[in-house]
């Protein structure tokens, strides 16, 4: 009688530790996706603020149009790209070309000093803080999804949890490795 | 330092500490059924429930509570738009929704963040802070207050308080029973006692008070710990919140915030850490945590 209540006892841990592990995978898995949404919701803020940001800057800087016309390339690559790759590549072009273009700005003052612009330039700032630590969380989530997948005793419920090993959110840019820059 | 190392060793401590907590406890339990028999258990349940009322009341409207008290302000986007952008940025790095935002009038500068959960959070800074530090400080110091939120650490003091109120009031009581006859009482049941059992009973429930104060302060250093290792975790960035810490070091503005009860909330101890002991305090000292993020920026453990 003893053994037999033992025995279930311990046949309720274990379904209980594989329910547990299952649970996990599952949540990381969601988690990953909610993280990425994040990603394209502040990349979406940049996008719509690029309009504004390259007719301001025309105002100032007519003739800079190789600047203009590669952010504008860029923010439309942007809007088609839909994998993980894609968007990081896409995203990687836009920063890139933003980086551009804040460059040119430096060479003219007027512009520099019009309350539209400075507005402007602070809201693209955080935004490319936000689209920075979005890419960060990201990828720490799929950080702690693909070990679950590959650890004991997680790895056991892969299939019936229906969780695959998800991609790093990778962007082309050495600038990006580093601590996202914060200035006023 | 990898700060990934970092967060699980202190978060470990924490845990350990809050089983001590519990340790302790049984050891108050075992004193009161030794020196009293089963009458003694009787109290339990009044020290558990006046603890309870007094902690967990101010646990759940802690985000107003705190307000009230010190007097923060509300802010919204549009008051202030870099300092929402600020925690916001930060929000996203450690997927937390974005709290409400205060602003204390006070010169001296700190900042602190409460609420019983996510979506309760409040985080505030003095007008002090905003005026001294850059917008890469504040980022660190705004990591490290939603480095509280996701930790839960709003929770975890408030079980810590329970615990120490619960075991404070039941050795009140019974060194108040001891006093005034509990004698006759002790005489009558506990004639064949080990008398060496009823001296250490005796003095458990002496020194359990201040035990448990000990660990709540030791749990309260700890969670303040993580909370910089925690913080790196988000911004990726520990000389962001080293530099504000050395700001924060160098400050000796007097600060009108003496409270002691809501000195643990703050990110530096607003109460004269000099004259108190580091046993008494409610913050590892500012050079430890500066020196552990010192040594987080060293080995480029900060970038993922």
């Amino acid at each position: 009688m003893k053994a037999v209540v033992l025995i279930v006892a311990l046949l309720l841990i274990l379904a209980l530790l594989a329910i547990m592990s299952r649970n996990r995978l599952v949540r990381a898995n969601i988690s990953v996706d909610e993280a990425f949404a994040q990603i394209e919701v502040q990349l979406k803020r940049r996008s719509d603020l690029i309009p504004n940001l390259v007719e301001t800057v025309k105002g100032y800087a007519s003739h800079e149009s190789g600047t203009f016309e590669a952010v504008v390339a860029a923010r439309a690559k942007a809007t088609t790209a839909t994998t993980v790759a894609d968007v990081a590549a896409a995203d990687g072009q836009l920063t890139q070309a933003l980086r551009g273009l804040l460059a040119v700005t430096e060479n003219y003052p007027d512009l520099k000093a019009s309350t539209n612009f400075l507005a402007l330039q602070e809201e693209l700032s955080s935004t490319e803080n936000k689209v920075s630590f979005a890419r960060q969380f990201y990828n720490d989530n799929v950080r702690t999804l693909n070990a679950a997948i590959k650890t004991f005793p997680s790895s056991l419920f892969v299939k019936s949890a229906g969780v695959t090993s998800r991609p790093f959110y990778e962007v082309d840019d050495p600038q990006d490795r580093k601590a996202p820059q914060v200035k006023f | 330092m990898d700060f990934r190392k970092l967060q699980s060793a202190n978060k470990l401590k924490s845990t350990e500490l809050l089983f001590g907590m519990a340790l302790l406890v049984g050891v108050v339990i075992w004193a009161l059924l030794t020196y009293f028999g089963k009458t003694g258990i009787g109290v339990v349940p009044f020290a558990v429930g006046i603890a309870l009322l007094s902690v967990w009341g101010s646990y759940w409207t802690s985000d107003k509570i705190v307000l009230t008290m010190t007097g923060a302000k509300i802010v919204t986007e549009a008051d202030n738009k870099q300092l929402y952008d600020l925690v916001s940025e930060v929000c996203i790095a450690a997927g937390l929704p974005t709290p409400k935002i205060a602003i204390v009038e006070d010169n001296a500068p700190n900042a602190f963040a409460t609420g019983r959960n996510q979506d309760h959070a409040v985080i505030a800074f003095t007008t002090g802070i905003l005026r001294v530090m850059d917008r890469e400080e504040l980022q660190g110091v705004t990591a490290h207050e939603m480095a509280h939120v996701a930790n839960r650490d709003t929770l975890v003091s408030a079980i810590a308080a329970t615990t120490a109120g619960a075991l404070a009031l039941l050795s009140d009581f019974m060194l108040r029973i001891m006093i005034f006859g509990g004698g006759n009482r002790r005489n009558n049941n506990n004639n064949d006692q080990n008398p060496l059992a009823l001296i250490a009973s005796l003095i458990v429930l002496i020194l359990a008070p201040l035990a448990a104060l000990l660990l709540r302060l030791a749990i309260s250093r700890k969670r303040e710990a993580l909370a910089d290792v925690t913080a790196v975790a988000f911004t990726r960035n520990p000389t962001g919140l080293r530099r504000a810490l050395e700001v924060l070091a160098a400050d000796n503005t007097v600060v009108h915030q003496k409270s002691t009860a809501v000195a643990h909330i703050w990110i530096e101890s607003p109460l004269d850490g000099s004259k108190t002991s580091q046993l008494f305090s409610t913050h590892p000292p500012l050079a430890t945590r500066i020196a552990t993020l010192r040594a987080m920026e060293g080995n480029g453990s900060a970038q993922s």
